[in-house]
This record gives structure tokens, C-alpha cells and sequence, in this order.
């Protein structure tokens, strides 16, 4: 998942992308709007975290602008500014939620990926794949009483799938979303990455929820889950 | 208090005016009807005497004199008057030898006079002696002999002759003179009512600035008053500069500080050990101290009664933008809100207390949350507004309503439960003189009932 922080206090800036990288995500920072602006007109962004206070363009225009060019990704304030009259007034330009400063990290993250939830149409963090439990929020995967171990890459294929159900998505749309710069687009890497999951959550190969489509890219079968 | 004084002073100043013109008004009628009494009082002795010198013309046409030097005077010398008894108006002529009365002066005791030179004519006006009107003439007759008989006539007329007409005159004078008055004392009342008029719009107007109705002085005043006017609005002008100044340091600084609190925050080791919790809770208790104190400082800073607020379209952008937050809970929210009810308050006040108790009863509500308001006063829209939040969650436990209640205590969440929300509506419902009550709902949760004053 590629999210887009704006943010213009360099220490907070710096504080939260390390944060939101452990948390596995890939992040795309800038401290502009005009930069913020660009990023989410051209970037294949999952989800932003804009400040209200930017250089440049104010974080509410930003976000307006955003909606025009019909970005449809969750947006998440980021403000000092916790009276209700700044928040319905952010909310209305177009955001989905509201985070007042100073924050706890971890409701950060619990906000981050609750958005990223709703906008996949999953209500509750927990899916479950057949006979896999996937919590979105500790970001752990069971298979029964069985954890399944699954390295970061692993894991961010494996969510983007799961964000993206009944979908066909091309290697390329993969490799944006789980890496920040566009460093190799080598499709070798990314198969190399769904054939390790693939072994891992279905060793016997029985539900096979990960289709691959021939010059096309990948598909998770919902259906597999109820099957 | 202030308003009744002005009132007092008001009233002073225009008794004071008009008991000033009252008496200028009865010192100088007073002075200028002595004046014309005196005036008229003088002419009508003046005529008198002309009456007068014709009458002893009269007599002397009738008197003649004797060889042996004594008068004879012909009883009827030609004006009826002198013929009938007791008429006022009497004749006497002295000779050397005799005298003679008019026919009128035989019931009259008269008083005697004194001899005139010849050619001499003495005037008197009645006196504390008595009440007569005398005008001697003297001549001399000349007889045959060559001597001459010095012979005075004297006319005399009783004071109650020009009484009448000095009586007539006076009536109608001073009648006159109290109607002028009169008509001066109340064009005095009118003029100072109009005079006074823009002094009165003044204080309105400056009561209204007082109340918040007004921004500053806008009214067109008297010249005399445009000083006046100018010193006032510059009062308010770098009063409202001073204000706004000081709202916005205070405001900037509670956002500013927030940044710096929420780097700390997120630099902290993800550990739970023991330095970077101690850490933690001061900044949380930071957070807490600029959400309530310092926050709300800068908003009581921007208070003034401002335009109406219509509280449901302001309720309804709360509850959209609670929806979009609380997107993951299915959340009903009854609204019973009077069509036009208004808030006499702050915009930001409102959705500052609404949000944030609409916001717990979302977050510790299950799913259900009602909003009630309305007036206080059903004759008043300004009196205030009564509102109430209930939801269906747990509620809020009897022995906690109390602790909750006091300000600056927080409930168990520390930052970002009932406590922090709560707090803040404290605040507000404090900066309001209003009150709050914590209850149960027959909802099953929590009613928190906040009443806001707005006079």
C-alpha cells in the first residue's frame, strides 16, 4: 500500500514516514502542497496523510483539488487544529478522517489502516481466506492455530490483493504500490515474491487464491474464500 | 446599574434645562410686563391729564370775576359729569375772596389745595393722602380797576377712574404674557426633545456596542457629536485590533505547540518502558492543557454576541462529518430540532460543544445517539438554547458524573475519551454562565444536558 504523507514539519515528517515504513507501507513524502499535489495526480497513491498547515497550497485546497481531479483514495487530516468547526470544514473539502496533534503513533496506524479497509470495502481488520485468518491491523496471517510467517514484501503483495479482490493486477500496479521510487520495474521480483506466498498460505495448493492470469497479472478469487 | 444611571443623568440634564428656562422665562415676562404695566400706566395719566386740562379750560370759560374781587363759577360749565354727585370727577375754583365746588363734589369730601402761581399748572398723582388726581391751574383775572384777582381752578379725579382700564389692561397683558410662557416652556420641552435626541440615539448605540449588536458606531451624529463618535470608534477599533492579536498569539501558539508534542510523541520507542510512558503522559497532559485552557482562552477572546446561528443546518454538518469518521459503525442519529431555532452564540462555540458530545455518544454509543434542543425561553429566542445528547452505550456511572464534572479532571481515557470532550464542554458551558447535568438515558446510555445563555 503507497501512501502519501504532506508534511511540512521536517522532525514529524521524518518521525512518521520511518514509522508508517515499519508498519510495511510504502510512503511518499513531501513537505509542499504543490509537490503533495503532483504526487497524487501522478503517483498510484492508496491513501494520503495531509497536513492542514502546508507551504505552498493549504492542505484544505490540496485536498479539494484532489477530489476534482476525482482521486478517489482515503485522504487523512493531519492538523493542530482540533476544534470541530476545522474539523467538519476539513471533512467537507473532501477528507475522510481527522487526526488532531499531537497523536499516538499507533493511532496513526490504526487510522491508516482502518481507511485502507473501508475503501477495499472490508468493514472488520479481519478477512478470512478458506481457512486463513488475515488481521489487517497486527498485520498477521493464521492458517488455523498456525501462524503464517510472511516477510514484508510477502505480506504487502498479499494485502494489495486483498485490498484489491476480483481484480486483475498487472505486476506493474504491484510494484508501484509496494515500492516508493519506481527503482526496478523487474517482474521477476514480484513473481518471485507471489510464488513464495503462494507456497506459504496454501502449501497443498488446495484453494489456490492467487490466479495467475497469462500476460495479464494476478487475481485473489474471492469466491475461494467461502469455497 | 449603568444604564439606569445614564437614565437619571438624562433626565437631570433636561429638568435642569428646563427649570433654568422656567425661570428665565417668569424673570423676564415678569420684568417685561412690569415694564409695559408702567408704560400703560403712564399714558393712561398722561390722557387723564389732557382730559383733565381740557376740563379746567371748561371751568375757566365758566368762571368769572366780580368787581368787588370775589367769583362766580356757572354750575353747569359744560361736561355732566361735573353736575352729578359723586362722579369721580370733581372741579374747585379759588378766588382771593371765595371758592367754588362743582355740584359733583357736594357728597365728596376732598381734599383742599394748594394755590397755583399764575400761569403755574401742578400735577399730582394720588398718594398715601389721598387717592386723587389733581391738576391746579392758576391765572389772574384782570378787573376793572386795573388790579388783578389771582384765581386757581383745580380738577380733580378720584384714582378709581383709570382703575377699570389699568384692570382691563393688566388682565390682558399678564393673561398674554402666561400664554407666551407657556408656549415657551413646552417649544423649550420640544426642542429639547429633538435637541436632545441624538445624545439619546448615542447611548442607545453605544449600549448596543456594549451588547454586541453593534460593531462600532456607524450612525450619522451632530457635528458636535462626530468627536465624540470618532474617539469611540477608535477605542473600540484598537480594542478589537488588541483582541484580535491576542487571540491570534494565543491560538498560534496552542497550534504551534502541538507539532513539536506530536514529534516527541512519535519518536518514542514503541517499548512500554517505564521513562518513555512517564514521557507519554506528560505530553498527553500537555495536549489536555492546550485543548482546554489555551484554546478556549483564545476563543473567550473572540466573544461578542454575534448574528443567529441556525442550529439545524450546523447540527447537520456535524452529523455528516461524524458519519464519514464513524464510517466502519452504523450509526442512527434522531435530530429534534424547532425548524428556525437560532444560537445568539459563537458559530464555533456550537459546533464545538455539539461536536464533541455528539462524538461520545458516537464512540461509546451503540449504533443509537439522539440530539434534542430547544430554547430556553419560548417568548425569548435570545435567552438561550437547551441541549441534549443521549446515546445507548453503557452510560456514565453515578459515583463518575461527579469527578467528570469537575473541571480539569479527566475521566479514565485520558486524551481522547469522555475527559478531553467533556472538559471542553466545560469550558464552553462556563464561558456561556450556562450549566451541565449528567443523567441516564431511556436510551440505555449516557444524557449529558448542557444549557447555554446568550443574554
Amino acid at each position: 500500500m503507497r501512501i502519501l504523507l504532506v508534511e511540512d514539519d521536517i522532525g514529524l515528517q521524518t518521525s512518521l514516514s520511518e514509522i508508517l515504513r515499519e508498519a510495511g507501507y510504502a510512503v511518499d513524502v513531501t513537505g509542499d502542497g504543490i509537490e503533495g499535489l503532483f504526487f497524487g495526480e501522478e503517483y498510484p497513491i492508496d491513501l494520503a496523510i495531509i497536513d492542514l498547515g502546508l507551504p505552498g497550497m493549504p492542505g484544505m485546497d490540496l485536498i479539494r483539488k484532489l477530489r476534482e481531479l476525482e482521486r478517489q483514495f482515503p485522504i487523512l487530516i493531519l492538523t493542530a487544529r482540533s476544534e470541530w468547526q476545522d474539523k467538519v470544514e476539513g471533512l467537507e473539502s473532501g477528507a475522510d478522517d481527522y487526526l488532531t496533534k499531537p497523536f499516538h503513533p499507533e493511532e496513526l496506524k490504526a487510522r491508516v489502516a482502518a481507511l485502507l479497509r473501508r475503501s477495499a470495502g472490508h468493514a472488520q481488520p479481519l478477512i478470512e481466506l478458506g481457512s486463513l485468518k488475515i488481521d489487517l491491523s497486527s498485520q498477521r496471517v493464521h492458517d488455523g492455530d498456525q501462524e503464517v510467517e510472511l516477510t514484508t514484501y510477502e505480506y504487502k503483495v498479499f494485502e494489495y490483493l486483498l485490498m484489491h479482490p476480483d481484480e486483475v493486477v498487472t505486476k506493474t500496479v504491484l510494484s508501484e504500490h509496494i515500492y516508493e521510487e519506481d527503482v526496478d520495474h523487474d517482474s521477476n521480483v514480484i513473481e518471485v515474491f507471489v510464488g513464495r506466498l503462494r507456497r506459504k498460505i496454501d502449501p497443498q495448493g488446495v484453494i489456490n487464491p492467487i490466479e495467475t492470469l497469462r500476460g495479464r497479472g494476478y487475481r485473489l478469487n474471492k469466491q475461494s474464500q467461502t469455497a | 446599574m449603568s444604564i439606569r444611571g445614564n437614565q437619571k443623568k438624562t433626565l437631570s440634564l433636561r429638568l435642569r434645562l428646563v427649570a433654568l428656562v422656567v425661570l428665565l422665562l417668569a424673570v423676564s415676562l415678569g420684568l417685561v410686563g412690569f415694564a409695559l404695566d408702567a408704560a400703560f400706566h403712564k399714558s393712561s395719566e398722561a390722557g387723564l391729564k389732557a382730559r383733565m386740562e381740557s376740563l379746567v379750560y371748561l371751568v375757566l370759560a365758566a368762571t368769572d370775576a366780580n368787581e368787588d374781587g370775589s367769583i362766580t363759577v356757572d354750575d353747569d360749565p359744560g361736561d355732566p359729569r361735573l353736575g352729578q354727585p359723586g362722579s369721580g370727577i370733581y372741579a374747585h375754583v379759588y378766588g382771593d375772596l371765595n371758592e367754588w365746588a362743582s355740584p359733583s363734589s357736594l357728597t365728596v369730601d376732598l381734599p383742599r389745595s394748594q394755590r397755583a402761581m399764575a400761569g403755574e399748572s401742578q400735577f399730582n398723582v394720588p398718594s398715601s393722602e389721598n387717592d386723587f388726581y389733581r391738576l391746579c391751574y392758576g391765572v389772574r383775572f384782570e378787573l376793572r380797576d386795573r388790579s388783578t384777582l389771582p384765581v386757581t381752578v383745580c380738577i380733580l379725579v378720584h384714582s378709581v377712574e383709570l382703575q377699570p382700564e389699568l384692570l382691563a389692561f393688566r388682565t390682558g397683558l399678564w393673561r398674554s404674557l402666561g400664554v407666551v410662557g407657556l408656549i415657551l416652556v413646552l417649544a423649550q420641552l420640544v426642542l429639547l426633545t429633538l435637541g436632545l435626541k441624538p445624545l439619546r440615539r448615542i447611548t442607545q448605540d453605544i449600549s448596543a456596542v456594549e451588547s454586541g449588536e453593534l460593531e462600532r458606531l456607524e450612525d450619522n451624529y451632530p457635528k458636535e457629536l462626530e468627536p465624540l463618535k470618532r474617539n469611540l470608534n477608535h477605542l473600540l477599533d484598537t480594542e478589537k485590533a488588541n483582541q484580535t492579536r491576542y487571540r491570534n498569539a494565543l491560538d498560534s501558539l496552542a497550534h504551534s505547540l502541538k507539532t513539536p508534542l506530536s514529534v516527541i510523541r512519535s519518536s518514542l520507542p514503541a517499548d512500554s518502558s517505564r521513562k518513555s510512558a512517564a514521557i507519554e503522559n506528560s505530553v498527553v497532559d500537555m495536549q489536555h492543557l492546550i485543548a482546554t485552557r489555551l484554546q478556549r482562552a483564545a476563543a473567550s477572546a473572540r466573544r461578542s454576541i454575534g448574528k443567529a446561528v441556525d442550529i439545524k443546518t450546523q447540527v447537520e454538518r456535524l452529523i455528516q462529518s461524524l458519519d464519514r469518521v464513524y464510517s466502519q459503525k452504523t450509526i442512527n442519529t434522531d435530530v429534534i430540532i424547532e425548524p428556525g431555532l437560532a444560537f445568539y452564540g459563537e458559530q464555533r462555540d456550537l459546533l464545538e460543544l455539539a461536536g464533541n458530545l455528539l462524538d461520545n455518544a458516537c464512540k461509546y454509543g451503540d449504533g443509537r445517539v439522539r440530539l434534542t434542543v430547544h430554547a430556553t425561553d419560548s417568548d425569548d429566542a435570545r435567552a438561550g438554547i437547551s441541549l441534549q445528547v443521549e446515546d445507548n452505550g453503557p452510560g456514565i456511572a453515578e459515583d463518575e458524573r461527579e469527578i467528570l464534572l469537575k473541571r480539569g479532571v479527566r475521566g479514565d481515557e485520558r486524551a481522547e475519551g469522555h475527559g478531553l470532550g467533556l472538559a471542553i464542554v466545560l469550558e464552553i458551558v462556563s464561558a456561556y454562565n450556562g450549566e451541565i447535568i449528567i443523567e441516564q438515558s431511556d436510551l440505555g446510555g449516557a444524557c449529558i444536558s448542557v444549557l447555554l445563555k446568550t443574554r
